[in-house]
């Protein structure tokens, strides 16, 4: 695959991937944004990173949307921080973009031939 | 450490944001800033590289600004995704409404279907509702029309329960009672209008001066007439319809207060009334004041006014009623001679002018409404069918959050977009239908001819748009969001509606379709029914090649018998003359023109009845050859001759067979006695001298009552004014040189009202033939819609089961066998459908039951009729996708999914 082509698709991966991922990290646990920032780079092994300049907006974007939802939080001896926790519509958001996602999946290896164990 | 806060706004300058929610950003940035560079200094990095580390995060200012100006700007939402439940109603309805359109867009054969059914009922609707809203639902244009009565003669005896009354019981009834305000008179009278242009005659009416006050109506120029004006021997004055002033006077104002030729008299015009008023009738072109002499107010034998009064402010109909049965009995008592079994009814004016015509309209309106259900079980069915294919679009929505109820109005606004379309064609279909309409519909309804859309209509219009929208989405809406939407998501789109409720909604509509129409058609065939044996009726003459016209004389002129008698004998003579006429005769009235005299007689030999039981013979006077220009076959005797004149031995009459029947039941009449009232000497008696076949004189609907025939020769009575004429060729082309005949003798006589004796039959039956035509239309549009209905329903049946129609036909199934599969669930519903329409029609026809004639309301033949034909219809309708489904080859009808 010549470079140029594979870095697109990367890009438009990441792109339509990117709210899937947020809605996920915050299905169970509220956090805030550094922490879901790096989780996303821990989890995917460095694979995967969104700087400040990505990561935000695109927070904004969903809690605009009301699927995510953030409140300042301060605690003990910390600066107060923004957590972002789900909201319903979210979680309904949520497993609709997993079941196509699921779909997507499926259906691109089946096409491409990637068998699982 | 740097500012981390000044660093991240700096680069958010540029977007303009509320300073608190700038604040806020830059806070939550400059802290995840803040543990890039903390990680990066624990990490074991110098400042330097930590700051740039971290920096490295806003990397590409133009990136971040870009995101972040997306993010500000207003959301383009996804389609009802559920959180603008929060916003306004008017924001969503909009946004629905696009979404509505481009859905309709999107699906334009489907749209144009919908909105053709709509329209069809929507447009019947507003048609038969603008008929139903001026002649019932518009006030008469009257002051205060709902206190406006007439007050009739009771003689229910002689079978007439509301007659025109006598001068005498009129000015008794005025003088005596306490609950009108006012009451006034008014006699028919037509005038020869002579002295500038053509000879021309004029309907008219003699009206008492206090009618056009108590109506309160203004005149347009001029003035009313004076109490002073309705007195014998006053002054002559006229007033003026609006249209005979534009037509014949040019609209020219001067014309008030100069003289007209009225019957030879010269009338003084003192006023023009207005265009829209019309009383009693249409027809009406000339008012003069009745001005009763002390012996016309004293008559009480003669019946031929119209009392029209107001009721006193607070006074009912019901107290009038009594008031003026009180009255009556009073005057029975006083006046046996003339009064017996004479009472006095008092009906509302409304009642009076809008006639037997109610039924009808109400019936159609009705229908009309029933065509319009059907019309929505149509739409409904189609909408359906479309919401079973969208499934996975409503799924895919609910998953990201729409709410069912925001679903459920995003549907009902496209059905209501949909309807509202059918309503704006539907006006189209309605003012076009008006037209026709106004063609067909009777002119003795007062107000036809202003009939038109107005606000009111317009208002209809919307609400039933709007209603039958509702009615027609709510059904495929709630059934679209019922489900569940994992398992259409799951399934990948397979139809969920097919199955259980989905099937069930949809041969509901298809039973409730067959059901409403069957009630229709019934009824139409009801009509059609009542309509042939009407147009079956022996009228007793042949109507065939009659040519009719109107010849009236005017009084001051021909004043004595023996001129009027020169002028008939001389006008039957010259119009005889002209080539193609077989024959032609003069008479008093022409059968079927709802109008005419009777006369009371008393018979020799037989006792003389007590009053108010003498014998009432409908009396027509006639020129000899009558019976021969009319064919009406002569049964017994002889027929009049020319010598049957003022100068012979003895009158003679030819009597109808119902009169022979009725008065000689074993006996042969000719040759027997009668005499016109009394007879006070020998020379009064009158002699029968034959015995015609009945001519239905009033109504085809209507029994024969007796009737005689005197000759104008003989009998002065009453005057003859219309002329028939046989002819060989077709009658209007003669019409012309019948006319010049007439001038011929005399130069200023009027002739009018010409017209064929087959349109005087048409006109008798218009009415009829009026509701027959329109519920037969009605009925046609709803069967073909239901067939329509059906045929979609078994299309979408045959086609979800044609794998199973194929695995049959692959097993060896016959094409028999197989029609008679997917026939038979189609067949099923209709005979469901027709069993619940016939027991519907059964109920509902009665209320037809006065349109009838010949039929009674529950006939078996049309039941049985109507059923066959509709079930033959639904089984062609579900025949035709049923063949289309054994011709598919098994084997793709196995791949099929």
């Amino acid at each position: 695959m010549p470079y140029k082509l594979s870095q697109m698709l990367d890009r438009e991966l990441k792109k339509g991937s990117a709210e899937l991922l947020i809605l996920s990290l915050v299905e169970d646990q509220p956090r805030h944004g550094y922490d879901i920032g790096n989780l996303i780079e821990q989890r995917s092994k460095g694979r995967l990173r969104f700087n400040v300049a990505s990561l935000y907006p695109l927070l904004y974007r969903l809690e605009k949307r009301g699927w995510i939802q953030g409140r300042w939080v301060e605690k003990a001896g910390q600066r107060r921080r923004r957590y972002y926790r789900l909201t319903a519509e979210g979680k309904k958001v949520l497993a609709a973009q997993r079941h196509s996602w699921q779909e997507f999946v499926e259906a691109i290896n089946r096409i491409t031939g990637i068998e699982h164990a | 450490m740097p500012d981390w806060k000044e660093e991240v706004r700096r680069r958010l300058s540029g977007l303009k944001l509320a300073p608190a929610h700038e604040a806020e950003i830059v806070e939550e940035l400059a802290q995840h800033l803040e543990d890039v560079y903390e990680r990066s200094i624990n990490g074991g990095a110098t400042e330097a590289e930590a700051k740039r580390v971290a920096l490295r995060e806003l990397a590409g200012a133009g990136v971040f600004q870009k995101e972040m100006r997306r993010v500000e700007k207003p959301v383009a939402e996804p389609p009802v995704a559920g959180a603008a439940g929060r916003a306004n109603l008017l924001a969503d309805l909009l946004h629905d409404l696009r979404y509505a359109a481009r859905m309709q867009r999107k699906n334009l054969a489907f749209t144009i279907i919908a909105v053709i059914a709509l329209a069809l009922g929507i447009g019947a609707n507003t048609a038969i509702f603008s008929v139903v809203n001026t002649v019932l639902l518009r006030p008469l244009p009257y002051n205060d029309p709902e206190r406006l009565v007439m007050v009739w003669e009771d003689a229910t005896r002689h079978g007439y329960p509301r007659d025109t009354p006598a001068a005498a019981n009129y000015v008794d009834w005025r003088d005596q009672n306490q609950v009108f305000e006012g009451m006034a008179a008014i006699a028919d009278e037509s005038f020869n209008l002579t002295g500038t242009g053509d000879p021309e005659r004029l309907e008219g009416r003699l009206v008492s001066a206090n009618l056009f006050p108590l109506l309160g109506v203004d005149p347009q120029i001029g003035r009313v007439f004076t109490a002073a004006e309705d007195q014998p021997g006053a002054q002559r004055v006229v007033l003026l319809s609006y249209a005979l002033w534009q037509r014949r006077f040019g609209g020219d104002p001067g014309i008030v207060g100069k003289p007209l030729t009225l019957n030879g008299e010269s009338y003084v015009v003192v006023g023009i009334m207005p265009a829209r008023f019309q009383f009693p009738s249409s027809d009406d072109q000339v008012w003069v004041p009745i001005a009763l002499t002390s012996e016309q107010a004293a008559n009480r034998n003669r019946h031929y006014l119209q009392i029209v009064a107001r009721l006193k402010p607070g006074v009912t109909l019901a107290q009038a009623q009594t008031e003026m049965s009180t009255i009556a009995t009073r005057l029975q008592q006083q006046y046996p001679q003339s009064n017996t079994d004479l009472g006095a009814a008092v009906t509302s004016l409304h009642e009076h002018q809008v006639g037997d015509i109610r039924p009808a309209l109400l019936i159609l309106l009705g229908a009309v409404g029933l065509v319009l259900l059907i019309a929505c079980a149509n739409v409904a069915n189609l909408l359906l069918a479309r919401a079973a294919v969208r499934q996975k679009e409503i799924a895919v929505r609910v998953a990201l959050g729409a709410r069912r109820w925001r679903l459920v109005r995003q549907f009902l606004t496209e059905s209501v977009l949909l309807s509202t379309l059918g309503g704006i064609v539907g006006l189209g279909i309605a003012y076009g239908g008006l037209i026709l309409l106004k063609a067909f519909i009777p002119e003795n309804i007062s107000q036809a001819r202003e009939i038109s859309i107005d606000f009111k209509v317009l208002g209809f219009t919307l609400l039933v748009s709007v209603l039958t929208g509702l009615i027609f989405g709510l059904a495929p809406a709630i059934q679209a969001v019922r489900f569940n939407q994992i398992d259409t998501l799951k399934e990948g789109g397979r139809d969920a509606a097919t199955g259980g409720s989905g099937k069930r909604l949809r041969s509901l509509l298809v039973v409730a379709e067959v059901a409403i129409s069957l009630v229709l058609l019934i009824g139409a065939g009801l009509l059609i029914n009542s309509f042939l044996r009407l147009r079956n009726v022996d009228p007793g003459f042949r109507a065939d090649n009659l040519l009719t016209m109107r010849i009236i004389l005017p009084k001051p002129k021909y004043a004595k018998f023996a001129q009027r008698s020169a002028f008939y004998t001389e006008l039957i003579q010259r119009v005889q003359s002209v080539a193609g006429v077989r024959s032609a005769a003069v008479t008093t009235n022409l059968p079927l023109y709802r109008q005419g005299n009777s006369t009371s007689i008393s018979i020799e030999g037989q006792p003389e009845p007590p009053p108010g039981q003498e014998a009432i013979i409908v009396t027509r006077v006639i020129s000899p050859g009558y019976f021969n220009t009319m064919s009406i076959p002569l049964l017994s005797g002889r027929d009049l001759t020319d010598q049957d004149s003022i100068t012979a031995r003895y009158a003679v009459v030819v009597i109808s067979e119902t009169m022979a029947r009725r008065y000689w039941p074993n006996e042969d009449p000719v040759g027997k006695r009668i005499a016109l009232g009394r007879a006070r000497s020998d020379e009064d008696w009158i002699q029968v001298i034959g015995v015609v076949k009945d001519v239905r004189q009033f109504e085809l609907t209507a029994e024969p009552r007796p009737q005689m025939y005197l000759s104008y020769r003989q009998a002065g009575l009453f005057e003859p004014r219309d002329l028939v004429v046989k002819t060989d060729v077709e009658p209007t082309s003669l019409a012309a040189t019948v006319r010049k005949a007439v001038w011929e003798i005399d130069k200023d006589q009027p002739v009018s009202n010409i017209q064929t004796m087959e349109q005087i039959l048409g006109d008798s039956i218009a009415r009829q033939r009026f509701s027959m035509l329109l519920l037969v239309i009605f009925a046609a549009v709803a069967m073909i819609l239901a067939g329509v209905g059906i045929y979609g329903v078994m299309s979408y049946s045959v086609a979800q089961r044609t794998r199973e129609i194929g695995i049959r036909m692959a097993l060896g199934a016959q094409t028999g066998a197989v029609l008679k599969l997917a026939v038979g669930y189609g067949m099923k519903l209709v005979v469901i459908g027709v069993v619940i329409g016939l027991i519907a029609a059964f109920a509902l026809t009665r209320v037809m039951s006065t349109l009838l004639f010949g039929v009674t309301a529950t006939d078996p033949a049309t039941f049985t009729l109507i059923s066959l034909l509709l079930i033959a219809v639904a089984a062609l309708a579900s025949y035709i996708p049923a063949r289309r489904a054994t011709k598919v080859n098994p084997i793709i009808a196995l791949r099929y999914e």
